[in-house]
């Protein structure tokens, strides 16, 4: 890629030409009465007009925002009689959804044009108005090349390649023009490498000259990212999936998938972020491969092992070819392109509150562990019928341009309707049960009255013992099943309180070990924890130790934690590593961290994301930020630039467990 | 037989093939003055204090009842943020052993195997030589000055599979200078690995002034010509362990 360009985009040079728009739309929308859907072809077709076209002279790919803001559609007593009526998930607008761009880059904007109804059709009709300024452009500047792809693409089918990767340039950018969100990337190498293979074998292109054009391709997901806001910046949703196996179980890990991960190694940029499928039968030169990515610290890439993600999906209903296919949502939820609907991050429940609920409540009363364990299945019981039974009358706002790209009636909810649903703080719920089993039950060394008193001053008076419990006492991570299988317990509890529930689409409720966002919110809900938690600390992120545990270095947290039931809790939500950078100094490092990673998979992992981390650099960014700009760490399921983060966010990082040499 | 250990690390990067877990034996009857694993030298236990962490709360300094803590003058039991540890444990051969085999249990044909380092760790030859016999069957490794008497050196690598050996200095007064101790025993423990028919990798710390001079290395070269050798760069990460354990940094108080 050319170096000039990617410093005009990573300095953000480019953002001068972007305007902020005065009109707004609600009050007249709201006048005239309009229809949620054609509120959204409007506000679409009057962006695309908007819209300036900008070509860069050293871009292969074009296409950039040069409007920054989405006027609202509705207004704000609107949209509070919408919320009265309706369950909104987050924003409103559709999001974390896989759709076919396939279908629209084999045929063609104007061949999906005869499928669509009219806001479909209307919404191509904008999409290929905005091309063709694109092509008067390129014209202008007298960019043969770009006129050639911009000529035939979006209208037809895409010939080749570079006309492919174009188009699906053009068909993200308008799912994000549209208010669409955490629009995913899906399956890339599977659906783009027919294109890429022709061009090989025609000659048009060497590896290398393949992998510029696609460094300059993922470039462009780095263009407007900073428009895509989610919880922080870099929560976007840019989700690429690499490898994997078809319908028929045999690999699709290809040339494509190679490049891939060696233009994310060689952009060094947060998007688009890369997912890896594996198996047991996944060589390891392959896991070697991923490693030198990982070794450059973007967080990339998190694995998902098909051996139990595949079955568990279809043992919760999906068809084995819809299954095969999965992909992921913005983070690392299991999504199913095209034809799914679920909404898989719609709750989360907090585990350490149920167990701290129980603590409180009824720890007085019971006898024994087993029966002070049923009153925190209890209190998980109750907590899972209250977010069931909260999500009713889910909507979405309609969107035209996204329901063209996804094969099922998405308005409605597609193919497959379940609802996801996180397990917040597992290890922080599963080391406070396994104190209170240890001390209160089985040595019988701390009192009730004592332990419930310490935990509610906030161990205030108790400094031992709140050492004794943080540091002292078996924890999740060691390898250590006294622990461990207390775990697997709450998983399974976890995931048997939403089994045989329906939600209000008719489809299922899905337990998942992730945390997303919830490791702050969840803890900030509860005061200290019987684990020596104090008021105010995190949780791990996702499916992770607590971050004081003191553990005896990866192989033993990963055998703790390959032990649970995924086949029941299938939502998603990754082991998170860390290691420090000095792991892989040199090669034999790197090679190490693959074969661990291999081991991990071979015990029936579900998901692992390692993350290579610098402990002094991230230190010395919080005081000098001008000095590291680039420094990139991973946050629960996306990458950020360390020092665009909120300061709780950059020191719950800092405070994460890093494994030496 | 029990032994003085102070530290077992999962996936030890730099200890041999594999992904390797290693242990670290407590006592070293070398005291070279870079040494970067202070807290190896000496076979009695101590208090490590990471001052970083502190935050002045005073509660260590409050009288306890705890056995191990009265010779420190401080409770290690009480910290907020865990800022003191008690460095060395004792533990026997059965239970070592027991601990160790869970890791490669975890990673079955995926695992290395084990390194023993230290410290010195033929310096608790029998707990060694008892403990890797425990062991047999795994991919086994020592790292070792070579600073033990011939018998017990003799017997460790038979048991071993693997061994990593440095050569420091080969002048024998500089070594006794920076090291304390003469390099005649390994030398001709050198000698005895060259002939062992055992796998080996000769290790050169590259200390600024003192083994990195071109004398030194050329004679190191020679003697490990057409053997598997590297050579290491300084760590200058030492200083930080020296000042948990309160002490001082010999190699910086050098002047050269």
């Amino acid at each position: 890629m050319n170096r000039q360009f990617y410093d005009f985009i990573i300095t953000k040079q480019h953002h001068k030409y972007r305007h902020t728009v005065k009109w707004t739309l609600d009050e007249e929308y709201s006048k005239r009465n309009l229809s949620p859907i054609e509120r959204m072809q409007d506000r679409f077709t009057k962006l695309c007009q908007e819209e300036t076209p900008v070509i860069f002279e050293n871009e292969q790919i074009c296409f950039i925002r040069t409007v920054e803001n989405l006027p609202n559609i509705f207004t704000e007593s609107e949209w509070e009689d919408i919320k009265s009526k309706h369950y909104i998930h987050e924003l409103g607008f559709m999001s974390n959804l896989s759709p076919n761009y396939y279908k629209a880059i084999a045929s063609g904007l104007l061949a999906l044009r005869d499928g669509a109804d009219e806001y479909g059709k209307s919404a191509i009709d904008n999409v290929i108005k905005l091309s063709d300024k694109y092509l008067e452009e390129a014209k202008r500047q007298n960019r043969q090349d770009l006129v050639e792809v911009l000529t035939r693409v979006p209208r037809y089918s895409a010939r080749n390649f570079r006309e492919a990767l174009q188009f699906f340039r053009i068909l993200h950018y308008a799912l994000w023009l549209e208010g669409n969100y955490h629009n995913t990337i899906g399956r890339f190498d599977v659906y783009m490498y027919p294109y890429l293979k022709a061009d090989l074998e025609k000659g048009v292109y060497t590896y290398q000259t393949a992998l510029e054009l696609l460094e300059d391709f993922f470039l462009s997901f780095n263009k407007d990212s900073d428009l895509y806001v989610g919880i922080q910046q870099g929560d976007n949703g840019q989700s690429m999936m690499l490898g994997g196996v078809d319908e028929n179980g045999n690999d699709t890990f290809n040339t494509l998938s190679m490049l891939c991960i060696d233009a994310s190694k060689n952009n060094k940029l947060i998007d688009p972020k890369i997912n890896l499928r594996v198996n047991k039968n996944v060589p390891i030169e392959r896991y070697r491969k991923a490693t030198e990515l990982t070794k450059v610290g973007l967080g990339f890439p998190q694995y998902s092992n098909d051996d139990v993600v595949i079955p568990a999906l279809i043992k919760l209903g999906y068809d084995k070819k819809d299954a095969a296919n999965y992909t992921v949502a913005a983070c690392w939820e299991f999504i199913i392109p095209f034809v799914g609907g679920d909404v898989a991050n719609i709750s989360a429940l907090s585990l350490p509150k149920a167990v701290n609920n129980a603590f409180n409540n009824k720890l007085l009363e019971c006898d024994t562990y087993e029966q002070f364990f049923e009153e925190v299945k209890k209190e998980i019981n109750i907590e899972a019928e209250n977010i069931c039974d909260g999500i009713k009358d889910l909507w979405f706002v309609p969107s035209p341009f996204m329901n063209v790209l996804m094969d099922c009636d998405i308005y409605n909810g597609g193919k497959y309707n379940h609802f996801g649903i996180h397990g917040t703080g597992i290890a922080t719920a599963t080391d406070s049960l396994a104190a209170i089993k240890k001390y209160v039950f089985d040595e019988k060394s701390i009192s009730k009255e004592r332990y419930l008193a310490a935990v509610n001053s906030n161990f205030k008076s108790e400094p031992q013992l709140l050492h004794k419990l943080r540091y002292d006492t078996p924890k999740l991570g060691n390898n250590d099943d006294y622990v461990d299988t207390i775990a697997t317990e709450l998983l399974d509890v976890f995931a048997a309180s939403l089994k045989g529930k329906t939600n209000c689409r008719g489809g299922k409720f899905r337990a998942g070990t992730g945390s997303a966002m919830y490791y702050l919110w969840h803890a900030n809900e509860i005061g200290a924890s019987p684990d020596g938690r104090l008021l105010g600390e995190a949780f791990g992120t996702n499916y992770s130790i607590s971050l004081f545990a003191k553990v005896k270095g990866p192989v033993s947290v990963i055998a703790s934690m390959t032990k649970q039931h995924f086949s029941n809790a299938i939502n998603g939500g990754p082991l998170t590593l860390e290691f420090h950078q000095s792991v892989f100094s040199d090669e034999d490092g790197t090679n190490k961290v693959g074969v661990l990673v291999k081991s991990f998979i071979d015990r029936g992992g579900h998901q692992l994301q390692l993350n290579t981390v610098n402990l002094e650099k991230m230190l010395d960014a919080q005081l000098h930020p001008e000095n590291h700009r680039n420094l990139v760490v991973r946050i629960w399921g996306w990458s950020a630039y360390f020092i665009e983060l909120d300061k709780e966010y950059q020191d719950h990082v800092i405070s994460r467990q890093a494994y030496k040499i | 037989m029990t032994g003085v250990i102070f530290d077992v690390k999962e996936m030890a990067v730099h200890d041999g093939p594999g992904i390797r877990t290693t242990v670290f034996f407590k006592g070293c009857p070398l005291s070279c003055v870079w040494c970067h694993n202070p807290e190896g030298l000496s076979t009695a236990p101590e208090l490590a204090f990471k001052a970083s962490k502190c935050k002045n709360c005073g509660l260590c300094k409050m009288p306890c009842e705890h056995d191990e803590c009265k010779k420190f003058g401080r409770c290690v039991h009480i910290c907020p943020e865990d800022c003191l540890e008690i460095i060395g444990k004792t533990c026997t051969s059965e239970a070592l052993s027991r601990e160790l085999i869970k890791s490669g249990e975890v990673l079955g044909e995926n695992f290395g195997g084990f390194t023993f380092s230290g410290g010195e760790p033929l310096m608790q030859g029998g707990f060694l030589i008892e403990t890797l016999k425990k062991l047999k069957g795994y991919h086994l490794c020592i790292e070792t000055s070579g600073y033990a008497d011939k018998e017990v050196f003799r017997e460790v690598i038979s048991l071993c599979d693997y061994v990593i050996m440095d050569l420091k200095i080969i002048d024998e007064d500089e070594h006794i200078k920076y090291t304390g101790v003469s390099n005649k025993k390994i030398l001709e423990n050198f000698e005895i690995l060259k002939n062992s028919g055992k796998e080996f990798l000769i290790r050169t710390p590259l200390i600024p002034n003192i083994t990195d001079g071109k004398a030194n290395v050329d004679k190191i070269k020679a003697l490990t010509k057409g053997l598997k050798s590297e050579f290491l760069e300084y760590n200058p990460f030492a200083e930080s362990k020296y000042k948990m354990l309160g002490k001082e940094y010999p190699y910086k108080k050098i002047v050269f």
